[in-house]
């Protein structure tokens, strides 16, 4: 049901909102602390999504999210009937 | 004036004071604990801690992330005379490993018998137990819910006994355990609840987001009103850094009173709250927004209260106050009705003649917040390396000393030797007084302060000396003041052949070791470091020579240069540079 998510563009679009920063060459397998934001920056960009997408990411399982892959598949768990872009 | 435990014990037949937890029913609904079914709680965690055997001086490890669960725990193992030390949970992105590591050092220090944790973090740090011979077993708080046999009498702690090991949060390298004693927490409370805020648990409310495995929302917020029947309304720490107007929203929702958080979280909630929000809420009853913990910035409090004013917030509800673990919590407070005051500094002055000298016209200037003064039977002075006492406006090390010392650091004598000398706690922090006003204006350890966690150069220094094209033992870290925290610069001698990806490897690399945003980088040609004459880097020489702009600067105004520039003017220390620019015109 409805189009499919694409998490690459999102984390784009909640950078620029959250942290006021470009990321242009952003990749699946980029890791997330690799981009110079600081952790509460970090948090906020999860926070987006959940807002956008109604999901509640468990705290716990933050601490396993390296790459921008990784909050694809944690998301994507949440969300067994959505489509995603890979 | 009576402790933790007699004061819970004495909690029987409290129904309308308590501990509210937002959401911690469900989405939307709150849960409000009594103090009097806290005290019932706490007896029977209490119980269930007896069972597994455990015994007075025993130690127990905390790691709950939601404080409805997180404070029985702690107040049961408290109520045993068991020394429980609680711990920050794995929450942050992506630093799982790094969080094992940092759980098992600290751990194989405090050598508790019982960790104490919930089943969906438990999940995570199976892995880490088993590397901590101490442990015996693993307690779920959803165990310790459950019916228990008969509920133990409360211990009878002396004052000297250790209440809880408080471990200095965010530091990986030699993590140092403080030993809060009963009695100086009964100290400390009335301090801070008697005489800093004249709190009155008839009248007051007070709201924290601020995690409970730290000083100042463990023992502000939970064992302060408990000591003195204050209600609190507990935010989730994830939700406000999620969404930080959380924050006002639930002051506003629930007429609260009181607060403290650090500087970093008034410069968030100042830039999310959105205007239509701000007039919304009415913060007109709040008596004290408390400010402490990391360096406070002056912009930032003017800041947050001009873009409050509309919701009715007195300036002098903000106060600034100083404090740390070694203490308890508080050292000093600034008096309740007092707005924010500043002193306006000569900075040449400071930095060459270390006096706090206030500013003539014209001259670059540092500004320092007061942070008030200290409590009635305790003492803070300035003293010279050698111990000596300087007169007012002089620069120097802040010593502390009264009955809200700690006992000093669990097993480490060395350390508490070197930090609890001739009966005063040496801070490790630069400032000068007036009069009885405390002005704290820099540290003298090197320790790194971000967003209230604390880092140590060595570690990050170490990691960038291994980047290729670094010279080997080369770097320094140190920090500058930011609009809203601290922020981490790295000096690195290089050779410049790229000096644009090296700059962004140094960013990218000290990013994804200690998820710490690195603002600038300055590279500087080998050998070119303040060095002591043994060879050492130099790291407050460094600094000192980034903030006055002799390192770190590029010939020509490039576009590093004005970013730096523009971001010097905004901090503390840039507003002083801005001035001599505007003298010397641009």
């Amino acid at each position: 049901m409805g189009e499919s998510i694409d998490v690459v563009e999102m984390f784009k679009q909640a950078a620029f909102e959250v942290d006021n920063r470009r990321l242009p060459d952003l990749k699946p397998q980029t890791v997330i602390t690799t981009l110079g934001m600081d952790s509460v920056a970090i948090m906020e960009l999860v926070a987006w999504f959940e807002e956008k997408l109604g999901v509640r990411i468990p705290d716990e399982q933050l601490s396993k999210i390296r790459t921008v892959k990784d909050l694809r598949d944690t998301i994507a768990r949440l969300l067994p009937d959505r489509q995603f872009a890979a | 004036m009576i402790g933790v435990v007699p004061a819970l014990n004495a909690c029987e037949g409290e129904h309308s004071r308590g501990f509210t937890f937002l959401g911690a029913k469900g989405p939307g609904e709150d849960l409000f604990v009594s103090f009097h079914d806290l005290r019932l709680s706490a007896q029977r965690r209490a119980a269930h801690y007896a069972a597994a055997g455990l015994r007075r001086g025993d130690r127990v490890a905390l790691v709950v992330p939601e404080g409805e669960h997180f404070i029985p725990a702690f107040l049961g193992a408290l109520w045993g005379g068991l020394i429980p030390v609680p711990l920050y949970p794995p929450v942050s992105l992506g630093k799982l490993d790094a969080f094992m590591e940092a759980l098992v050092g600290i751990l194989n220090i405090a050598r508790p018998r019982v960790l104490v944790t919930t089943e969906r973090v438990g999940k995570v740090l199976w892995s880490a137990v088993g590397r901590i011979a101490s442990i015996e077993k693993v307690i779920t708080t959803e165990e310790l819910a459950k019916h228990a046999g008969s509920f133990p009498a409360a211990a009878d702690v002396r004052d000297d006994e250790i209440a809880f090991l408080q471990f200095t949060s965010g530091s990986t390298a030699l993590p140092k355990g403080v030993m809060v004693t009963h009695g100086s927490l009964v100290a400390n409370c009335r301090a801070i609840v008697r005489e800093g805020l004249e709190a009155d648990g008839a009248k007051d409310k007070a709201v924290s987001w601020l995690p409970l495995y730290h000083d100042m929302g463990l023992i502000g917020f939970v064992i302060a009103p408990v000591c003195y029947r204050i209600s609190v309304v507990f935010i989730p720490t994830m939700s406000f850094i999620k969404n930080a107007t959380l924050w006002m929203e639930t002051i506003h929702k629930h007429r609260a009173t009181l607060s403290f958080a650090p500087n970093f979280a008034y410069a968030l909630v100042t830039k999310r709250a959105k205007p239509e929000q701000i007039a919304r809420w009415d913060l007109s009853q709040m008596r004290v927004f408390g400010c402490g913990a990391e360096p406070i910035n002056p912009g930032t409090m003017r800041a947050f209260l001009q873009a409050m004013a509309p919701a009715g917030l007195k300036p002098e509800a903000l106060l600034p106050c100083y404090g740390m673990a070694e203490a308890t919590l508080a050292i000093s407070f600034v008096p309740l009705d007092e707005p924010l005051q500043t002193d306006r500094i000569d900075a040449e002055r400071y930095h060459a003649d270390h006096e706090a000298a206030p500013v003539s016209n014209g001259s670059a200037f540092l500004e320092v917040v007061s942070c008030g003064r200290t409590f009635v039977g305790h003492e803070v002075t300035v003293q010279d390396d050698d111990g000596r006492i300087l007169p007012e406006r002089h620069i120097g090390g802040i010593c502390f000393r009264g009955p809200s010392l700690t006992a000093g650091y669990w097993e480490n004598p060395e350390a508490t030797q070197a930090a609890f000398r001739d009966g005063w706690l040496h801070t490790g922090d630069l400032g000068y007084k007036v009069g009885d006003r405390v002005f704290v204006s820099g540290r003298i350890k090197d320790i790194l302060i971000v967003n209230g966690r604390n880092y140590h150069p060595q570690g990050i220094e170490w990691l960038v000396n291994e980047i290729p094209g670094v010279r080997k033992g080369s770097s320094v870290v140190f920090t500058r003041p930011g609009a809203a925290s601290e922020e981490i610069v790295v000096a690195a001698e290089a050779r410049a052949d790229d000096a644009a990806a090296l700059k962004a490897q140094i960013v990218a690399r000290v990013s994804e070791e200690f998820q710490l945003a690195v603002s600038d980088v300055a590279l500087v040609p080998p050998g070119t470091l303040p060095k002591t004459s043994s060879g050492k880097l130099q790291r407050r020489k460094t600094r000192e020579q980034y903030l006055n702009g002799s390192i770190g600067r590029t010939s020509r105004l490039g576009s590093t240069r004005l970013a730096v520039a523009k971001h010097l003017a905004l901090s503390l220390v840039g507003r002083a540079r801005h001035e001599v620019r505007k003298l010397l015109g641009g």
